[in-house]
């Protein structure tokens, strides 16, 4: 699943005179962001200190992989920076920076830096000055651009997501410093398959009340899947039902995708499925019996292994014997002990016997 | 400011979404290897707020190929020492950007739970011997791939910290503390939190439709071009029909499970023959020195000492019982996992049935 802008216009990226000779190629440049970065900035942007800056935006470093021709890059991860900002000036944590991007790297060392993040969409003298450190040989993603994310967090307008990278341009050499040309490049952010689930349990978070939802079990799950695909089917089945009863016009395309839909279903003998259905069943059910015995006979192993058996018995070997006798009896006790666990043995064999049998049985399950 | 911490337990964990996503991305993009981390947050009248996350320096395996190896050493990773130095360099810097700057803990992942292990032990152990409100977090990789996110939280017992602190686990001590196999983790609901501007942000994606009148689309192709875009909650991928692999890779751990079962009965079983031949000596060297001291004391001579033998032969190290307790633990989780798939399933077996064979 990918959530991707509509439509962009692809403009060739501004060269530096300076990266000729690198063998950087002027391909557009397109930026994947995964969902737990842009989750990440926003986290920041909820943490953001005001008692001692000016600034109404937080920024940090981005970090990812970039493809080999540099074309496409991925954002993963991002650390927040701490910095200040008055009307005339800026002042970034060069040192937090540094140590921190040495931490990050080292926890994934195939990550690199590729730039960094705001969260306003303003562009001004101070953003060029931080986007030249971000892309200078020194500290920077020399000779790759660095990538400039910018999200919009203020109150009651969408939380946009825009990226950007950069040439250098100036008037004159003193001020290229400060200065440089944004271009806006496509964007998407990317979900991979096995996010899809956390995100699932993050959007029943964002649609309860109180923000915040419990990890459901599986069975759950299942049964609110179910609920919404009937309401779904329900909706369906109401637009068929209102076309039919000529209160809304038809559509063809639906029409004909509903059609397809249904021609999806197999065509099977009743006999078949009742008969698949069985021994499927019982199969499953078979598992679970046997698993569930395996549970019970390894904890009356368990059980059996630490029990205190003949307890009258001992005291009276006890008393007789005196303390030279209690060793023996420990002895005794130890035997004892034994042979329960005889029996714990005894039935977890069984049990694994009657895995054993089922072996063979498994592939025909599978296939099925 | 103690007593008041240690008057609430912790009843429940809350997990920020970012430290889903961060937890399930890294598990998953190490899988199989076990993927390992610290979390942060704090504690808030008996709730674990985890806000925020960072993963342990993955270990290099250039010298060493193997998969087990990569795991085993990422396993290790939480207690070692190089990781405590980086965790705390991370926390230091992670507060000065206004995190949450307390450690409550430490992340790992599994498959189809087979996270039981003395290592897990040893970890929070490690983490929970220091401040009581420690908790660990297990993401299961494989039962998140059936749709549904599998994150759990797991503490030790006071009991089980006891007995693990005097390493006691012989028959003897289990039995006068009482500990089984049920006793040894406590688990505590998770919860999932947003921030405000996430739950805003969450809203976005998909995108909700730009006006209320969607036009009709002309042809099939429009349709195909522009797919439904379905919310992520709740999603469609539990409905998944194919369970069986499932149900099969968890057969294969519970007998591997039963497997260690046995060596455990073996070790014992070794100890017990050896502890009998052992007493059975010692038996036969005190009859020897009595029938002694008899014919010494008829023939008016010293008594020789009788209880030489304790130092003379050695009772055998009982073993510990841990480990057959934490695999029974094990397949207590397993049995309970295969009954969840088999309500599973069996209510997706009906539901096809009913579609198939309509009545």
């Amino acid at each position: 699943m990918a959530v991707d802008q509509e439509s962009f216009v692809h403009l060739s990226r501004p060269l530096a005179p300076n990266v000729l000779g690198f063998g950087v190629s002027n391909a557009p440049l397109t930026v994947n962001i995964q969902p737990q970065a842009v989750f990440s900035i926003i986290d920041h942007a909820v943490r953001r200190d005001d008692r001692d800056t000016q600034s109404t935006r937080v920024i940090g470093a981005l970090v990812g992989v970039r493809s080999e021709d540099g074309s496409e890059v991925e954002v993963r991860s991002t650390f927040a920076i701490p910095h200040t900002e008055n009307e005339d000036q800026v002042e970034v944590d060069v040192e937090y920076q540094k140590n921190m991007l040495a931490l990050t790297l080292k926890a994934s060392p195939r990550e690199t830096l590729l730039g960094w993040y705001t969260t306003s969409h303003e562009l001004n003298s101070f953003s060029a000055l931080i986007q030249n450190f971000f892309a200078s040989p020194e500290t920077g993603t020399f000779p790759h651009p660095a990538v400039h994310l910018t999200i919009g967090t203020e109150a009651g307008a969408p939380i946009e997501t825009k990226t950007y990278i950069s040439a250098p341009v100036a008037v004159s050499p003193e001020r290229a410093a400060e200065s440089c040309l944004f271009i806006e490049v496509p964007h998407k952010l990317l979900f991979t398959e096995a996010e899809r689930g956390a995100l699932g349990s993050v959007a029943a978070a964002a649609d309860a009340e109180s923000r915040s939802a419990p990890v459901v079990s599986d069975i759950e799950n299942l049964a609110q899947a179910l609920e919404t695909v009937s309401d779904l089917l329900e909706r369906v089945s109401g637009f068929v039902g209102e076309v039919l009863d000529e209160e809304r016009d038809g559509n063809h395309a639906l029409g004909q995708y509903l059609m397809n839909a249904l021609s999806l279903a197999p065509k099977v003998s009743n006999l078949a499925i009742e008969n698949d259905f069985n021994n499927h069943i019982q199969d499953v059910l078979m598992v679970s019996y046997l698993a569930n015995t395996i549970r019970t006979q390894i904890e009356l192993s368990q059980r059996l292994a630490t029990a205190k058996l003949d307890e009258g018995k001992e005291a009276g070997e006890k008393k007789e014997e005196g303390a030279e006798g209690e060793k023996k009896s420990d002895g005794q006790r130890g035997q004892r002990g034994q042979g329960g666990k005889r029996g714990g043995r005894g039935g977890g064999a069984g049990g694994r016997g009657g895995r054993e049998q089922r072996e063979p049985r498994e592939p025909r399950e599978a296939a099925e | 400011m103690a007593d008041i911490q240690k008057d609430a337990p912790i009843k429940s964990v809350q997990v920020e979404a970012l430290v889903v996503m961060k937890i399930v991305k890294h598990c998953s993009t190490s899988f199989p290897t076990v993927a390992t981390g610290s979390i942060v947050g704090m504690d808030n009248n008996g709730v674990i707020e985890v806000t925020n996350t960072f993963q342990f320096p993955s270990v290099d395996v250039s010298n060493s190929d193997s998969h087990s190896d990569a795991s085993s050493l990422a396993a290790a990773a939480p207690r070692a020492k190089a990781n405590i130095v980086y965790q705390n360099e991370m926390i230091r810097h992670l507060k000065e950007v206004n995190v949450d700057a307390n450690n409550v803990g430490w992340y790992t992942s599994a498959t189809m739970g087979n996270f039981i292990n003395m290592s897990f032990i040893e970890n929070q152990y490690h983490y929970q011997k220091d401040n009581e409100k420690t908790v660990a977090l297990v993401h299961d990789v494989s039962r998140s791939s059936q749709g549904a996110l599998s994150l759990r939280a797991f503490k030790l017992s006071p009991e089980f910290m006891t007995a693990y602190k005097e390493a006691k686990f012989t028959t003897e001590s289990l039995r006068a503390t009482k500990l089984t196999y049920k006793d040894i983790f406590v688990e505590l609901p998770v919860n999932v939190h947003n921030s405000h501007l996430l739950t805003s942000f969450l809203h976005q994606i998909p995108a909700p439709p730009k006006s209320a009148e969607i036009p009709m689309p002309a042809s099939l192709d429009d349709i195909r071009r522009d797919p439904v875009q379905i919310p992520a909650h709740p999603g469609f991928e539990s409905l998944d029909l194919s369970i069986d692999p499932f149900l099969e890779k968890t057969c294969d751990l519970l007998l591997d499970s039963i497997e260690s079962h046995y060596t455990d009965l073996n070790n014992h079983q070794y100890y017990q023959r050896q502890l009998t031949r052992e007493q059975f000596k010692i038996t036969q060297w005190q009859a020897k020195r009595k029938a002694e001291n008899a014919a010494r004391l008829a023939a008016k001579q010293q008594p020789l000492p009788e209880d030489e033998w304790q130092r003379l032969f050695k009772l055998p190290q009982e073993p510990s019982r841990l480990e057959g307790m934490l695999n029974a633990r094990q397949v207590d989780q397993y049995a309970r996992q295969v009954d969840a798939f088999t309500a599973n399933i069996t209510a997706k077996m009906f539901a096809v049935r009913g579609n198939l064979l309509p009545e």
